[in-house]
């Protein structure tokens, strides 16, 4: 009998991705572009689209073609189908969103190099079909996504006093003397944040790391 | 028909589809693409040159691309001049490309009164080719903005070039020496420049920045050379016996 598209293993993948086998709290992957897009929201949330599109739709082509794909250069063929797709997304956002490819296209590039996207594709697309390793990868997207939005909202918040642009730190704070944290817009600050998160994420989820 | 998978004509015929198929893929992505990124790009140098020469009724931050486009076409007027300093009729900055002798001039008006010139300027800095503009007070002599608008020089050193702090060093600054009564370009010094230079010398000189001196090195070196070509359409405009 043909699994239903929604099984509890699927769902299970979707959830590992999410939460308990996050990529950034739980493997540490992606760590530079979460600290380098999340000073504004909506860099966060481009970069986020970005890598969540180009994990699961690499995942698919890669587990389409997994029976194809010669072992000895298997990577080199992961890579390409990854660049292909990171560079269509580069040129979707220079044609639709100018200002924002000014800002991320370094970033952008490097999702090819990401962890996430070739970390998947090596361990799960080679070896699962299509349709599970699409969940893959959205699920693992999504989750890189969470933690860049959530970085990204305290962060514009207390180091800009914005929110996706927009002013929400009232002025009578800034006059009672309140100042924008500085540090949050660094890297250091993220570099906090992040830590923090992990924290919290890995209480919840109650993972010990492995002796 | 079964093949060997991990035999030498296998792979190399594999790579050999995927590099095909890819290749035609990403080229038909960049050519559909195409005039919708060159409008953008055209776009983003008017605002950059109308950020140079400091409008007097600013652009609100929401103006669309046509809104920008109509101030733009209002206000700048476009020329063209040559290695003597005569503007060359009938012809636009968008011709010229890779004709020698000939460089592109944006004026800006208000009221028919000319308030700034701006050109491009362009140049090496440490990883990268740096492209910006410098504008010029109707005086030929103060500066009256500078932007940079690609580059690729390391976040948080050289690509402080794009920075508010830095091109607001520029303004009010002369390249031109009243004292010597010779073009004297700007140049960006090592650290600050009040350490650097004092009184009338001060007027050419612009902090640098930490830990970018190449870049640095690479602003003056730009607009001393650009300066250089546009002297003698400058110097007809600033009337200065």
């Amino acid at each position: 009998m043909p699994e239903a598209l929604l099984s509890q293993k699927n769902k299970k993948i979707i959830k590992d991705g999410l939460w308990d086998a996050n990529p950034v709290t739980f493997q540490i992957l992606g760590i530079c572009s979460s600290l380098a897009v999340t000073t504004q929201l909506k860099t966060a949330m481009i970069m986020a689209f970005g890598l969540t599109f180009v994990t699961a739709m690499s995942n698919v082509v890669i587990s389409c073609i997994r029976n194809f794909i010669p072992p000895q250069i298997r990577i080199i063929v992961q890579l390409t189908v990854v660049s292909a797709l990171v560079i269509t997304i580069d040129q979707i956002l220079k044609s639709y969103m100018y200002d924002v490819s000014k800002q991320l296209s370094v970033f952008v590039g490097l999702i090819i190099t990401n962890c996430i996207v070739m970390g998947r594709l090596e361990a799960f697309a080679m070896g699962n079909p299509p349709w599970k390793s699409f969940l893959d990868g959205l699920g693992n997207g999504l989750g890189y996504s969470s933690v860049l939005i959530i970085l990204g909202t305290i962060r514009e918040i207390f180091g800009s006093g914005t929110l996706l642009g927009f002013s929400v730190v009232p002025k009578a704070f800034y006059a009672a003397g309140y100042v924008n944290n500085g540090m949050l817009v660094l890297a250091p600050g993220a570099f906090f944040l992040l830590g923090c998160i992990i924290w919290i994420q890995r209480s919840l989820s109650r993972y010990v790391e492995g002796q | 028909m079964k093949f060997n998978i991990n035999s030498t004509g296998y792979v190399f015929g594999f790579a050999a589809v995927v590099c095909i198929v890819c290749g035609v893929l990403l080229s038909a992505v960049s050519e559909g693409f195409r005039e919708k990124q060159e409008l953008n790009f055209d776009l983003d140098i008017k605002k950059n040159i109308l950020k140079a020469v400091v409008l007097k009724e600013p652009i609100p931050a929401q103006a669309k691309g046509p809104d920008v486009l109509k101030v733009y076409e209002n206000k700048i007027e476009e020329v063209v001049i040559d290695k003597d300093g005569n503007v060359v009729e009938g012809i636009k900055p968008k011709d010229i490309k890779g004709k020698e002798g000939l460089f592109p001039l944006y004026i800006y008006r208000e009221d028919e009164e000319v308030v700034s010139y701006a050109f491009p300027i362009v140049g090496q800095g440490l990883w990268s080719t740096l492209y910006g503009y410098l504008a010029l007070e109707g005086d030929a002599v103060k500066v009256r903005g500078i932007t940079f608008y690609k580059h690729g020089e390391t976040p948080g050193l050289g690509a402080e070039i794009e920075k508010e702090w830095f091109q607001n060093n520029f303004k009010g600054k002369t390249i031109y020496s009243l004292e010597k009564k010779a073009l004297t370009p700007i140049i960006v010094v090592k650290g600050k420049a009040a350490n650097h230079a004092q009184g009338e010398a001060l007027n050419h000189a612009v902090d640098g920045i930490t830990a970018a001196t190449i870049t640095g090195n690479g602003v003056t070196e730009m607009l001393d050379r650009t300066l250089r070509l546009y002297e003698p359409y400058f110097s007809k405009v600033r009337k200065i016996s």
